[in-house]
């Protein structure tokens, strides 16, 4: 399955179905912390085991904290 | 947690790092720049992609800890430190409003506030629209399309008029307007903002939560209420961000941009005054009851203004809304401009000096100071008299206050 993460291809032989288990997989740092938007829409975090993903979907992790370009969030 | 007190909550608040050594408190991170190991990560953090912290006019620890606090006693979406109330006025109604539209707001205001609105911003193509808001009746009226935010102080400065929240939210919400409250006179603990219809709380942290006048800062607290996508110029970042939107378009640009941080050891003073509020609001506010009566019941004293007195119009309210404790602030009225200063001069114990909520009760003349920039005609409009005095009353021997009061009163004869 193939689908872009933080604007670079991520490829796994597995596939992935859910938000959640993507978390887990690309083992985000400060998985309770992160900001999620899938395609560009935000997706809440009661949401992120339910939420199917599919081939070219483009996921963003986004952190509440740190930095100082136009994409940034910061600490919440 | 949620269901520990809000002291024990604030005592309790975790790290979202372990220190190193083991601190009970968070130390003073007093740095500009933060290091990262290597190119890549210092692009992840500039992206938001690592959380890590950078440069401390965006984010610092010591800061993050104090915001944490405030979110853990709130519940709130988002929560961010400034370095004023003032500064916490301004970026909120510069994230949510532009030029064309319009707030709803008071004209009993704090004099800078009104300043802010009626001069600086009205500039930049912000309209105010001034309506008594102790009486909503009208106020539905004055909203349009344009309209972004009814903005009210819970306690008005120095009017001490406090309005009906429900009733106001209960006009605002259908409307998709925005409840925007000052609640420097009435902090968490005192007021539970959300339960009464407050989307966003502003407050000069100054005040009741520096502790006793260590250090100015200002909070903005997002309770999550508001749909971001009923704001057009937010509506894209809801999109993006939901819940977060406010929060997110603050610390991206708004609070970026116009550099209004709190310093590291402003929040450390400020964190640690967070941990006894609820000690000092308590005796605060018994003693100001007791100031209160004393003053009413003295033949040289023509009026006292007070929420907690029986005999205030929003004794009701406030008692509702406030938990029953009304606040520290009082003022009351003597025969002329003359036997103000001439009591304010007699005083040997309480300090002449402008601020709220310090351990010590301070005393000014508000006519002279804090709106001395007003015409006669405008002090009238906004509520301030020429024979007006104001106490915030401190923490000390209610006694002590009362005795030192009472001898300045008595050397009018």
């Amino acid at each position: 399955m193939k689908i872009k993460l933080n604007g670079k291809a991520f490829v796994t032989e597995v596939p992935i179905l859910t938000l959640l288990e993507l978390l887990k997989k690309a083992q985000v740092e400060k998985p309770e912390m992160v900001s999620v938007q899938l395609n560009g829409e935000f997706v809440g975090k009661e949401s992120f085991a339910a939420t199917l993903l599919k081939e070219g979907d483009e996921v963003d992790f986004v952190y509440f904290m740190g930095g100082g370009s136009e994409r940034t969030l910061w600490m919440i | 947690m949620d269901d520990l007190s809000l002291i024990t909550k604030i005592l309790h608040t975790k790290f979202l790092k372990e220190d190193v050594h083991g601190s009970l408190h968070m130390p003073v991170y007093d740095n500009v720049t933060f290091e990262v190991k290597t190119a890549e990560d210092m692009e992840l953090a500039f992206q938001g992609r690592k959380p890590a912290h950078m440069y401390s006019r965006i984010s610092n620890p010591t800061v993050e800890h104090f915001e944490q606090r405030i979110k853990t006693i709130t519940q709130a979406v988002g929560v961010l430190a400034l370095s004023s109330g003032m500064a916490a006025i301004s970026n909120t109604i510069l994230t949510i409003a532009k030029t064309g539209d319009n707030i709803i707001t008071s004209k009993h205001l704090f004099g800078n506030t009104y300043s802010l609105f009626e001069q600086t911003l009205k500039e930049w193509g912000l309209e105010v629209r001034l309506s008594d808001l102790t009486n909503p009746d009208g106020i539905g009226q004055q909203i349009d399309d344009k309209t972004k935010a009814i903005f009210l102080e819970t306690i008005t400065n120095p009017q001490l008029e406090v309005a009906d929240i429900k009733a106001l939210s209960a006009i605002a919400r259908p409307a998709k307007v925005l409840i925007i409250a000052d609640t420097t006179m009435t902090p968490p603990y005192l007021f539970n903002a959300k339960d009464f219809g407050v989307d966003i709380e502003v407050l000069s942290s100054t005040k009741w939560i520096s502790g006793g006048g260590t250090s100015v800062g200002g909070v903005i607290i997002d309770h999550g209420t508001y749909d971001w996508k009923q704001n057009a110029k937010l509506s894209a970042d809801a999109k993006k961000f939901g819940p977060f939107a406010f929060i997110s378009r603050l610390r991206r640009e708004v609070y970026r941009n116009t550099g209004a941080c709190l310093s590291a050891h402003s929040a450390y003073l400020q964190s640690l005054g967070l941990e006894t509020l609820t000690l000092r609001i308590d005796v605060a506010c018994a003693n100001t009851l007791k100031v209160a009566e004393f003053l009413q019941g003295n033949s040289y004293v023509k009026s006292v203004h007070y929420p907690g007195l029986k005999s205030s119009p929003f004794y009701e309210t406030a008692s509702s809304q406030f938990n029953h404790k009304s606040g520290a602030l009082l003022t009351f009225d003597l025969a002329s401009k003359e036997q103000c200063f001439k009591f304010i001069n007699g005083l040997k114990l309480l300090h002449r000096a402008t601020n709220l909520q310090d351990n010590r009760t301070l005393v000014l003349h508000p006519a002279s100071t804090i709106f001395c920039e007003y015409t006669a005609q405008q002090l009238q409009n906004m509520g301030v008299r020429e024979t007006m005095v104001r106490l915030s009353i401190g923490i000390e021997d209610s006694q002590d206050i009362i005795a030192d009061i009472k001898q300045s009163l008595e050397a009018l004869r």
